[in-house]
Order: C-alpha cells, then sequence, then structure tokens
C-alpha cells in the first residue's frame, strides 16, 4: 500500500500554510491516529484537539477534503475509497475561527447556544419528588437530538451559515431548541423557539449539508422544520418564511399545484409585488417566461384543479377528522 | 432504450420553467423514452408544505406514489426537489406510517404498496449514457460546460444515494457523452439560494452570483443543472444576484435536457433556448463563439 501523505492547513497565529506530511501507511488508522503519529514522529508543533478517541466528546472534527467529519471515527483506508490513494487535505472546521492549525474557537457559539435557552423547565404537574415522567413514544420523539456532541460537523459546510452569521445560527443551536421545545414534559415550548424565529430559522436553505456531515446522523434542518411548524402553529405565521409556505400548502389544497403568479404577492404583500418586483416581472414577460395573458388569468383565477382533486381534498379531510 | 415511465415534471416545469419540460420530452422521444405523465399529480410540498404542515405534505405524497404506481411504472422526475420530498416521503410511509396513509387514501380510492421507484431524470440520462452517446449527431465540442448539481441531487445522501455525494460524477459523464468540455468550479455541489430567496434574499443572490462569477472565471461557456429550481435561481435571478454581488459577466445556465437535446440536434426553438433570461444564443454553434 502506497504511504499516507496529509496536506494539512497551518496557522500560527499570524502566518498560515499548508504543510505535507508523509508515513508508511498501516490498516486500520483513523484519522486521529494519523494525527497522532505525525505529532508523535515527525513534528509536535502540529496543533488539534481530541479527547474521548471514540466518537463521544466530539473534540477532533476536521475536514478532509472539504467536508467536516470526526477523525477518531473515519478509518483512512475508507477515505481512500472514496478519494483515492493520492494525498488528502487536512484543515479546520468550517465557518469557525481558527486558534491554532486544526484548532477553533467556541467561545462566541456556545453564547449563541444559550439562546435556545438550553435546559428543561418541566411542567407544573411534575416535582422534584416525584420526577418527570414521559412515554417512551415522547422519549423516542427527541432521543435522537439528545445524541448531539456539539462537534460542530453540521456549521462546517452550512451554505447559509458561509454567507452569514450575523443573521444565523449554527445548526446545532436549532437542534437544542428543538429537543427542548418538542419535550412532552416542556412547560412552555415556545420559549425556546422564539429567539430561534429572530434568529434566522426560516433563512435556512434547505441546502441539507448539516444533516449529511452529522456523525450522529441528527437532522438539523429537520429540528429547524420542527421550529418552524411550532411556530406556525402557534399563530407566529407573519414574515416571508410562513407566508411563502403557507401559500404553497393553499395552492396545493385549492388546486393541487402552485400558482406562480400568486406566490409573490402571497409571500410579500401586494405592494412589493408591485414596486420592488416589478423589474423582475417585466424581465420575465420580455422573455417569454411568463404570458401576461396567462398570468392576468392565473392572478384573477386559478390554476385549473388536478385530476380527481376531489379525490386530494377528501384524503386531506379524512387526516383533519 | 425503449422505456416507460410515469412521469412528474413538478409544478415550476408547467410554470416559468416550461422549456424543461418541452426539452425534457423533445429527447426522451428522439431517445425512444415514453414519458407518460401521471394523471392528477400534485406539487410534492416544495419542501415547504413540509414545515408548516408535514402531514399534509406526506399525504399528497402518498396520494403522487400511489397513482404513479397505479401505473405499474417507475416514477420519473426532472427536479431534485421533487425527487428528495418523493424519496423521502416514500421512506418515512415506510418505515411505520403506510397503514395511517393507506386509510386516508382509500377516501380516493387509492392504496399504496410502496413498491413504486423514484428515479431522477438525471439518473436515467447517466446510466444510459452509453446506448444514447451514439445518437450524438452535434457533438458541442465548442462548449465548456460547468455542471451545478444542486443540493437535493445529491444530499442528503441517506435519500438520494444514486451515487457519492462528495465526487459525484453523473453531470459530467452527461456533458462528455454530449461531446463538451466539462469545467469544475468550487460552487459544483454548492446552493443556489432558491428555497430561502424570499426570507434570505441577499444570501440567496450572494450564492447564485458566487456560481455565476466562478463560472465566468473558469472560462466556462454555460452552467448545467439538472434541477428546475435551480435553473430559475441560476437563471432568473442572475441579473439581481450580479448587481447584489457586483459581478459583471452574465453566464447562460442550461437545463440537463437542453444541453442534451443541442447534441442530438434538436431545434432551439423547440427545446425553449429563448425562453431564459440570459442570452443563451452564445451556446449555439453557429453563432462563432467556438
Ligand atoms: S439545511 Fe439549513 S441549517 Fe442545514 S446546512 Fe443547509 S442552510 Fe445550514
Ligand atoms: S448536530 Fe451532529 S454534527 Fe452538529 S454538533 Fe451535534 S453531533 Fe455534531
Ligand atoms: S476524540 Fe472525542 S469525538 Fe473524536
Amino acid at each position: 500500500m502506497q504511504n499516507f501523505i496529509f496536506l494539512i492547513d497551518r496557522f500560527d497565529g499570524t502566518n498560515s500554510w499548508r504543510q505535507r506530511y508523509e508515513f508508511p501507511h498501516k490498516p486500520g488508522m483513523t484519522v486521529l491516529t494519523c494525527l497522532i503519529h505525525i505529532k508523535e514522529n515527525l513534528d509536535p508543533t502540529l496543533n488539534f484537539t481530541a479527547s474521548c478517541r471514540s466518537a463521544i466528546c466530539g473534540a477532533c472534527a476536521v475536514r478532509v477534503n472539504g467536508n467536516a467529519l470526526l477523525a477518531c471515527d473515519t478509518m483512512v483506508d475508507d477515505l481512500r475509497e472514496q478519494w483515492g490513494d493520492g494525498p488528502l487535505t487536512v484543515s479546520p472546521l468550517g465557518n469557525a475561527e481558527v486558534i491554532s492549525d486544526l484548532v477553533v474557537k467556541w467561545d462566541e457559539k456556545v453564547n449563541r447556544l444559550r439562546l435556545a435557552n438550553p435546559g428543561l423547565h418541566a411542567k407544573k404537574e411534575f416535582s422534584a419528588h416525584e420526577g418527570c415522567r414521559q412515554a417512551p413514544q415522547d422519549m423516542q420523539a427527541i432521543q435522537k437530538q439528545w445524541d448531539c456532541i456539539l462537534c460542530g460537523s453540521c456549521m462546517s459546510e452550512c451554505n447559509k451559515l458561509s454567507d452569514s452569521s450575523k443573521d444565523f445560527l449554527e445548526p446545532f443551536t436549532y437542534t437544542h431548541a428543538a429537543r427542548y421545545a418538542e419535550d412532552s414534559r416542556s412547560r412552555n415550548p415556545l420559549e425556546h423557539m422564539e429567539n430561534m424565529e429572530k434568529s434566522g430559522m426560516w433563512k435556512c436553505l434547505h441546502c441539507m449539508e448539516c444533516v449529511t456531515k452529522c456523525p450522529k446522523g441528527i437532522s438539523p434542518a429537520g429540528a429547524i422544520a420542527s421550529l418552524r411548524e411550532l411556530a406556525f402553529k402557534a399563530g407566529h405565521t407573519d414574515g416571508p418564511g410562513p407566508r411563502h409556505a403557507d401559500a404553497f400548502r393553499t395552492d396545493l389544497e385549492n388546486t393541487g399545484r402552485l400558482n406562480e403568479v400568486k406566490l409573490v404577492p402571497r409571500t410579500e404583500g401586494m405592494v412589493s409585488a408591485a414596486t420592488k418586483r416589478l423589474p423582475f416581472t417585466l424581465r420575465m414577460f420580455a422573455r417569454g417566461k411568463l404570458g401576461p395573458v396567462e398570468a392576468a388569468r392565473l392572478f384573477v383565477a386559478d390554476n385549473h384543479r388536478v385530476e380527481d382533486h376531489d379525490g386530494l381534498k377528501r384524503i386531506l379531510k379524512a387526516n383533519r377528522k | 432504450m425503449q422505456k416507460t415511465y410515469a412521469f412528474f415534471p413538478g409544478c415550476v416545469l408547467h410554470a416559468a420553467a416550461k422549456e424543461a419540460e418541452t426539452s425534457a420530452v423533445a429527447v426522451a422521444k428522439r431517445l425512444g423514452i415514453n414519458l407518460k405523465e401521471i394523471p392528477g399529480w400534485t406539487c410534492c410540498g416544495a419542501s415547504h408544505v413540509q414545515d408548516i404542515d408535514p402531514e399534509t405534505a406526506l399525504l399528497a405524497n402518498a396520494r403522487n406514489l400511489a397513482l404513479a404506481e397505479r401505473m405499474g411504472l417507475t416514477l420519473v422526475t426532472a427536479c431534485s426537489t421533487c425527487a428528495l420530498m418523493l424519496r423521502q416521503a416514500k421512506a418515512t410511509l415506510l418505515d411505520g406510517r403506510l397503514d395511517w396513509a393507506n386509510e386516508r387514501l382509500a377516501e380516493a380510492g387509492l392504496k399504496l404498496e410502496g413498491t413504486v421507484e423514484v428515479r431522477h431524470l438525471l439518473w436515467e440520462l447517466a446510466d444510459g449514457c452509453d446506448e444514447w452517446a451514439a445518437k450524438v449527431s452535434h457533438p458541442q465540442a465548442h462548449l465548456r460546460v460547468a455542471p451545478f448539481y444542486g443540493c437535493h441531487t445529491v444530499r442528503p445522501p441517506q435519500v438520494m444515494d444514486y451515487e457519492s455525494h462528495l465526487n459525484p460524477q453523473s453531470l459530467e459523464k452527461v456533458i462528455r457523452a454530449c461531446g463538451a468540455t466539462p469545467v469544475t468550479i468550487p460552487e459544483r455541489l454548492k446552493c443556489c439560494g432558491f428555497h430561502a430567496v424570499f426570507p434570505a434574499e441577499t444570501s440567496a443572490h450572494r450564492l447564485t452570483a458566487s456560481a455565476v462569477n466562478s463560472a465566468a472565471e473558469a472560462g466556462a461557456d454555460c452552467l448545467l443543472t439538472p434541477c428546475p429550481l435551480c435553473h430559475m435561481q441560476l437563471d432568473m435571478y442572475q441579473p439581481d444576484a450580479l448587481s447584489t454581488a457586483c459581478g459583471d459577466t452574465p453566464v447562460p445556465v442550461l437545463h440537463l435536457t437542453q444541453l442534451l437535446a443541442m447534441a442530438l440536434g434538436l431545434d432551439a426553438k423547440a427545446i425553449g433556448l429563448g425562453r431564459h433570461i440570459v442570452d443563451t444564443k452564445p451556446l449555439l454553434a453557429s453563432s462563432g463563439s467556438a
């Protein structure tokens, strides 16, 4: 077997560079055992974090060829199956400030995590003496999210976070909010959701990087969806996010298909549709993306109802009984 | 290829992305593929209905799947979000919600066994590459094409498991079979921003601009996507995106089947090349851009 070649992104506080390390292949090595091998035998100045070596502490997440993973839980031979036997590039997690080499800064992220109001505030009927009983199926609903080890893999390639962290949180923060909000023992689920609503909950792009990268199979995007559902059902239906989603549901129920002409006014209101979006609409007409006659018909009337739309209505009605 | 599919066009192929439907149908016809539209299909929920009313979305998709299953054919869709929503729904239904759904589907005389396969048109075309490559009469050798997969084409890999989500090659395969040259851009597997273009408009536009600017810098003649929603974002919103993020070189965006149609020598009008916001004329071999 060919030697392992690691190209590691280094940073000493001032300078950044990419450094090459080559060492003999041994079967059964994880990314972490390789990093330890480098530090012990080739370069004691290399910095990285790790502790449990058992995929429990969450300290060892890094990026290999641009994708986050747990160093202690990833076999290099498996990586070679994906990427071939050539060099592997190892870099610190994305969407995080680098302190040194593969070590990133967590302080600010932990502060932002507090926005989720982590911690269970139990319903009145529970007491310290009696405890908080929970049915098995209620526990199952939140069990997965309790597996979060705060490794940060979900934030590393989050497309929304890469664009801006000013109006969006690390995906795991939504996971933590959802696990309290959805807990059947929670006194006030909304107290975990409301800060999320103010901090980007409707701005998730549905890019699915978080669920793809989570080593514990958790879906932060799914947590965001359940927080949105909670908000919507609690009557928080204003704003472009909820209105947009509601427009889709209205069309699905009314005719079966999306009415693209009504989508903008339903999402942003008539004024915006008629002013801010005007250049867009005119462009659509000019290039034949939308015919004015058809647009007018869709605006005053609607799509034709799909075949057996009555059947669809009966199905949905049966569910609301 | 002589195959018949239950075709799920999805809402936008009947609306702003009509050209994606015309070109899919034209290509299918030329390749001997029969796309039989599923009668009465509805919106897949587009990930939005799923957010606020997951049961309504799940039932609508149970109905969509049951309609296709009744045809006894593999369901094929030309939209990545539709593919993900339908595949996700099938997985959820098979994981303990099938009886629940069937009780309700019975109201419309439908029943779902859960045997129907859900495939992306991209996967069928990539699998059939060796067969149809022989029919390529107009190799697009003058074109450098930047593939843009779109998130839901490959993620999450638990549901979209056709190929490696870290390094998919199906689009490159199709591009090469059309005689064109793939050009890799850093945004190849990134998000176009479409699903949050209203609540996170600036982010969406910057993501779009980033893909367009990279394609321009890499000397690509066009972007190519298998997802009509990515297409809407990258093409329809491109002027706004470039003005948000200070890009100055527009890059045309092709639907997957449009490139194929060009390689098969189909008429540019018939495949809606004029229905784009960013001008596609420079892509035609006769325009002298070669
Ligand atoms: S789905 Fe949303 S939270 Fe998850 S990575 Fe994408 S933008 Fe971030
Ligand atoms: S949700 Fe998953 S990827 Fe994100 S921090 Fe928790 S364990 Fe890590
Ligand atoms: S070292 Fe603890 S999770 Fe890897």
